[in-house]
């Protein structure tokens, strides 16, 4: 049984499934833990709390522990005062109960000065900005994607070059995308749409080309146009695919929001990460990094949650709230209701 | 096997087959193809000819199958009547009319089954009434309806494909095929990929279907024993390049059973299927060069 985890491609139970998925997080956290806690692992510098009678100790460095030695033999032998400190690792990690206190008290700790913003502001900020700009380049993307992967000659004229183009690093755009948009929000969202657009038409385009054409033969014999071929087949053949290829998608414009968000005027979480840098909290800056973490994965447990509700044809694929809210809505109004053949069970 | 065992001649009618033929044969003509040619060019390679000067006639509520040795471009011929391909040269007359590209006059069955994963059964057979007669939801319901009652299938209207077994998933293909009320349904190797229990299942299914409506059938197989026992006439092709043999006329009388398999019509039929598609010239032919690799003396035969 415990054998057949590392068969290629073996099926897990649900429970086995379960709990690698635990473990997956926990074996991080727990390495994180041992690192930040247990003395012998990797603590090779000291962090002076008390610098005592030594002269160049000031309280919150770091000094290694060698030197703290010898330093405090020196003034063992001189009968001064004792330097304090506690072990510590030589980067800026702080520990998981300082990070986890960050984390809890960074959206009720007002902003060091009256002028910066909240936690959640600088969040919801930059939600914002991922928002617009991955529904943007989706609104152009995807159509776009799906005529290239349908349409052949379509594809040849279109994807060479956008082959070229996505090779042009979307930051390189930032100083031209100040210049014509200016310095609030509308450059960044452009660099996100610039990061995802180019990536996103050849990714679905691709996708597109692997719908079995077996399905388009059969619907032509059928009696499908050209049109009904990409609008009844094409389109709902591939957009399970597609919809998973939005949620590794929305992954990379996260990536790019950060870039974003540095140029014209700096906004936020990335500014709110860079003045907490600035003020050495070091414990808020990892809290904000872990938060944009969390929220991209509770976004894609919720998008794959969602998807499994209105693809039901999905394997894997369960009748929950989303078609039970339908089917609300379709018995009020039978008539009226337009409902996308797909998630009508 | 005894190898004496005599065989009739499979020309020999009784009278109510000799009958039925000569009725089959005054009803119209539906699918009339005279000298189809068809090559593929791959580039870099020699054109392969795959079907040479074919010529034959089905006629109205006609069951036709097509068999031959593989390579004989018998799958060729049904993507060809359907517009899936493009002929090279001949003329195919449907109803007298020429055929240019796929249409919904000409349904389809593939051995892939081809059901749209993402509809429900319902849905599948409700597509081609929507799509290619531009019938509304609530009528073409109605008539997939029929349609799936008629293929025994009304319990899993609202299933989906992944969730049927391989011979319902056919049947649900068959059902879509006909709601289109097409002139013509071409078959290819619809059963290839059934088990043989399910397979005989499905032939005796395909026999009743054909007897309540109205519809003529072109079926592509490879199974010799399935060819004698649906069709009326089999369209026999040689291979390299494919061209017809022979057009046989099954001695068998309607209605089938699977009890005729030991009549001496059917196995007259099927021997002369079996001396045409794999002479027994070519079977000695085909020996392995083994070298033996037991040991002497551990013989089995």
């Amino acid at each position: 049984m415990r054998r057949s985890w590392f068969r290629p491609l073996a099926a897990l139970s649900p429970r086995a499934s379960a709990t690698l998925w635990v473990a997956s997080f926990v074996l991080p956290v727990a390495l994180w833990c041992a690192v930040s806690y247990v003395p012998f692992i990797w603590h090779t510098m000291v962090r002076v709390r008390d610098p005592g009678d030594v002269s160049w100790f000031t309280p919150g460095q770091l000094v290694e522990r060698a030197a703290f030695d010898a330093e405090n033999a020196n003034v063992l032998a001189h009968h001064g005062k004792l330097a304090a400190g506690r072990l510590a690792n030589p980067v800026f990690l702080p520990a998981p109960h300082e990070v986890l206190h960050a984390l809890v008290h960074g959206f009720l700790t007002p902003p060091a000065r009256p002028d910066e913003p909240w936690l959640h502001q600088s969040l919801w900020h930059s939600i914002q900005v991922i928002f617009w700009g991955f529904l943007l380049s989706s609104i152009l993307g995807v159509p776009l994607g799906i005529l290239c992967g349908a349409v052949p000659a379509l594809g040849r004229l279109t994807e060479p070059f956008i082959e070229f183009f996505r090779y042009l690093p979307a930051p390189a755009f930032g100083a031209l995308a100040v210049a014509v948009m200016g310095i609030e929000d509308a450059p960044k969202v452009a660099i996100i749409f610039i990061g995802t657009f180019f990536q996103q038409v050849l990714i679905i385009a691709n996708t597109t080309r692997r719908i079995d054409p077996a399905l388009l033969e059969a619907a032509e014999t059928l009696g499908a146009s050209r049109r009904t071929l990409v609008t009844r087949v094409v389109v709902p053949g591939v957009i399970t695919d597609i919809y998973t290829d939005m949620r590794v998608l929305l992954g990379w414009a996260w990536t790019y929001l950060i870039v974003a968000e540095l140029i014209g005027v700096s906004s936020g979480i990335t500014y709110f990460i860079n003045q907490q840098a600035k003020y050495r909290a070091y414990e808020r800056v990892f809290a904000s990094i872990i938060l944009i973490g969390l929220i991209g994965l509770t976004t894609d447990v919720v998008l794959a949650s969602l998807g499994r509700q209105i693809f039901p044809w999905m394997r894997g694929a369960r009748r929950g709230w989303f078609s039970a809210a339908i089917d609300l809505f379709r018995r009020r109004e039978p008539e009226a209701a337009v409902v996308d053949p797909a998630v009508q069970a | 096997m005894t190898a004496t065992l005599t065989v009739p001649d499979y020309r020999e009618q009784a009278p109510e087959v000799a009958a039925r033929f000569t009725r089959l044969k005054e009803r119209p003509v539906i699918l009339d193809v005279q000298g189809l040619t068809k090559t593929f060019t791959v580039p870099g390679r020699p054109t392969t000819l795959a079907l040479s000067d074919v010529s034959f006639r089905v006629h109205r509520r006609e069951l036709m199958c097509v068999i031959g040795p593989s390579g004989c471009g018998k799958s060729t011929l049904a993507r060809l009547v359907a517009g899936l391909e493009e002929p090279n040269g001949g003329k195919m007359l449907l109803d007298g009319k020429p055929i240019s590209g796929p249409g919904p006059d000409r349904g389809m069955v593939f051995q892939s089954y081809t059901l749209f994963p993402w509809l429900t059964v319902l849905k599948n057979v409700m597509f081609g009434l929507e799509v290619g007669k531009g019938s509304s939801a609530t009528e073409a319901e109605e008539e997939a309806r029929v349609w799936l009652q008629l293929v025994g299938l009304t319990k899993f209207a609202s299933a989906y494909p992944h969730q049927l077994s391989g011979g319902m998933k056919q049947r649900v293909a068959i059902a879509r095929a006909l709601a289109n009320r097409p002139r013509i349904l071409l078959m290819d190797e619809p059963f290839g990929a059934l088990d043989a229990q399910t397979r005989c299942q499905m032939q005796s299914y395909l026999l009743q279907i054909w007897k309540q409506v109205d519809i003529t059938i072109l079926f592509i197989t490879h199974d010799l024993d399935e060819a004698v026992y649906l069709s009326d006439r089999i369209l026999i092709l040689d291979a390299h390049p494919g061209r017809v043999r022979e057009v046989m006329e099954v001695p068998v009388p309607r209605p089938r059973d699977q009890d005729q398999f030991m009549t001496p019509a059917f196995i007259a039929a099927r021997h002369h299927l079996e001396e045409l598609i794999h002479p027994r010239s070519a079977q000695t032919a085909d020996t392995l060069p083994m070298f033996r690799m037991t040991v002497v003396g551990d013989d089995v035969e």
